[in-house]
């Protein structure tokens, strides 16, 4: 039994009384192809923060796929069990989409960051989430000196609906299946949306407001960004928070969209997982350049079956989006 | 600060990779000094590992808790182990079963070794456990084949599949089985099943003469189906961001473990 294999090192961070169990990718440097070294100073880090997601490893271990093509062009990546998730020691919190909504998460991201940056010789992190991780990233970003990025998969900016009485959802459920329902949505739909208007597209009651001034603290440094959104479902008349965080996110902000059809919410279907993988190794060449020894290096070979009969990857630049990510969903789909 | 007690258990759950064939698997030994039997976990494969990962963990502190020496692994091409889930076959998986079961034993042969699956992971400890290894077996839900563990797997799948995705992402579980019945591999929570896979998962089924071994050669069987209670340690999971108090099962597994090992514990620890 060993901790230590040529590409990878089990970690326990156990600074500042918190212990996190730890996946570190070690980088691939340009000048040993075929080798990975421990030295890792004055390198970007990449760090995965859990989603809803039991493990470190995610939905259909994307994680571990991600991190590993990361280290292989150069940027040592670390996965963490956070309190209450896969092997740390700890029960996940009673409510823990509250939890993690209320940005509570940041503070052990924040220092676990700068534990890992100590001891690799880091230049620095970037955070790196998935739906309810992104909502961390964001959050530890703001308390995080030496974060140097975001990089967040479909994260959204609201609270759950309080639930309505059982009563309430019976009647309007059967009322929306009638034509007379139908035509009351739309006026619903239109009538909220000229509201919207009228209060200069403001965010509705249940966005999550502290997350949403975190994220303009953030973005307004220019602290790159790469958010990714799937295309999932539609719901008709909600808020594009998309539009509103670039907003936010001013001339400063340097906040890159991409949207990727095919994928699911997680990304980890064949489609999302290859098209993150291509659009991230851009993004970090491009923002954090590697030394001189990098030189070219080889792509992390895409999967052995050919199943490119069955999916096709296609993905483009998006700037707005209409689409938002509820809650109920995330719980589902381990987001 | 971190508290003694807290540090100990902590420090007292050993994760490591035991190398085979070219791969790493990562395992993680819930140690214990003196222990009075051994378990090896056998866990659900791929996505329900995803799902049951908190309550397969608790039971193995709980049974470290009771002096029992837990061993806990991801099958290779899964999680935390190396290599790629699309090249393994049932044959590979059986070989880590196998593996991790030899070195637990080694660790000190004069205390029972006890097999324990989960689902899928029932069949693969099942048929080691008819080949000879191990004192003990228990199995939660183990399905009647590979088959038909994959087969409502994928079912589940699906159906959430309808629910959530966006209408081109949709497609109905009886659209996958024809597809990979063609010879095309399908995903399924992110992990892409071969139809090499799918069509050996018919011929693997727990061994017919299990019963006779617990009878004949005195080497304790117990097989129990799982209720909806349970879950999501078994199927049907649909959330799992919810800590479920699973006490009740892991006492009466606990109790039968004594009894049968008639192991010196007097309880939790």
């Amino acid at each position: 039994m060993i901790d230590s294999i040529e590409k990878r090192e089990l970690l326990l961070l156990d600074g500042l009384g918190v212990i996190v169990p730890a996946t570190y990718h070690k980088a691939r440097r340009g000048d040993s192809r075929s080798q990975t070294h421990s030295d890792e100073s004055g390198r970007v880090g990449v760090i995965f923060l859990n989603s809803l997601s039991p493990t470190k490893a995610a939905t259909g271990d994307s994680a571990v796929y991600w991190a590993d093509s990361i280290a292989q062009i150069g940027y040592p990546a670390f996965r963490l069990d956070l309190p209450g998730f896969g092997d740390s020691y700890d029960d996940p919190p009673a409510r823990l989409l509250e939890y993690i909504n209320r940005g509570s998460y940041a503070s052990v991201a924040s220092a676990k960051a700068r534990e890992i940056v100590e001891r690799f010789s880091l230049s620095g992190v970037i955070f790196v989430g998935l739906c309810a991780g992104a909502v961390t990233a964001i959050y530890s970003a703001a308390s995080t000196q030496e974060c140097k990025g975001l990089l967040l998969l479909d994260p959204y900016f609201h609270l759950p609906l309080k639930s309505r009485s059982k009563l309430w959802q019976k009647l309007t459920g059967r009322i929306s299946r009638t034509d007379l329902g139908i035509e009351f949505e739309k006026l619903y739909d239109r009538l909220t949306e000229a509201l919207r208007r009228l209060a200069g597209d403001a965010p509705p009651s249940n966005a999550n407001f502290p997350l949403l001034s975190c994220w303009r603290d953030v973005a307004t440094t220019g602290l790159p960004t790469i958010l990714f959104r799937a295309p999932g479902i539609r719901h008709r008349g909600e808020f594009d928070y998309l539009k509103h965080v670039l907003k936010l996110a001013g001339r400063k902000g340097d906040v890159v969209v991409k949207t990727i059809e095919e994928a699911n919410h997680t990304f980890s279907n064949r489609a999302g997982r290859d098209a993150v993988r291509q659009q991230v190794e851009s993004w970090l060449t491009s923002h954090f350049p590697r030394d001189g020894e990098w030189g070219k290096v080889d792509r992390v070979s895409p999967s052995s079956t050919d199943d490119s009969q069955i999916y096709q990857l296609k993905s483009r630049s998006a700037s707005v989006d209409t689409r938002t990510v509820p809650a109920t969903r995330s719980a589902m789909e381990g987001g | 600060m971190l508290s003694q007690p807290y540090l100990d258990k902590r420090l007292s759950e050993r994760a490591a990779y035991f190398p085979i064939s070219g791969e790493h698997l990562y395992t993680v030994l819930h140690e214990v000094q003196n222990p009075v039997a051994r378990v090896l976990l056998v866990g659900s494969l791929a996505a329900e590992r995803h799902y049951s990962y908190h309550p397969w963990v608790r039971w193995a502190r709980y049974l470290a808790a009771r002096q029992i020496e837990v061993l806990r692994y991801d099958y290779r091409g899964v999680g935390e182990s190396t290599g790629r889930f699309e090249e393994m076959t049932f044959a590979d998986w059986a070989d880590d079963v196998n593996a991790l079961a030899s070195w637990l034993a080694t660790r000190s042969p004069q205390v029972p070794l006890v097999l324990h699956g989960l689902e899928i992971g029932g069949i693969l400890a099942g048929r080691s456990f008819d080949g000879g290894i191990g004192d003990a077996l228990l199995l939660w839900s183990p399905p009647a084949t590979a088959n038909h563990g994959l087969r409502s797997s994928l079912l589940l799948w699906a159906g959430l599949e309808q629910l959530w995705e966006s209408s081109e992402n949709r497609r109905p579980a009886s659209e996958y089985i024809r597809l990979v019945e063609q010879g095309f591999p399908i995903e399924v929570y992110g992990y892409q099943w071969t139809s090499q896979l799918w069509r050996e998962s018919f011929s693997l089924a727990l061994p017919n003469d299990l019963n006779d071994l617990a009878t004949t050669r005195h080497r304790p069987i117990k097989l129990a189906k799982l209720g909806k209670e349970t879950s999501p340690l078994v199927k049907p999971h649909v959330t799992y961001d919810e800590v479920k108090d699973l006490s009740f099962l892991y006492a009466e597994h606990f109790a039968w473990l004594s009894e049968v090992l008639a192991l010196p514990v007097d309880g939790a620890a």
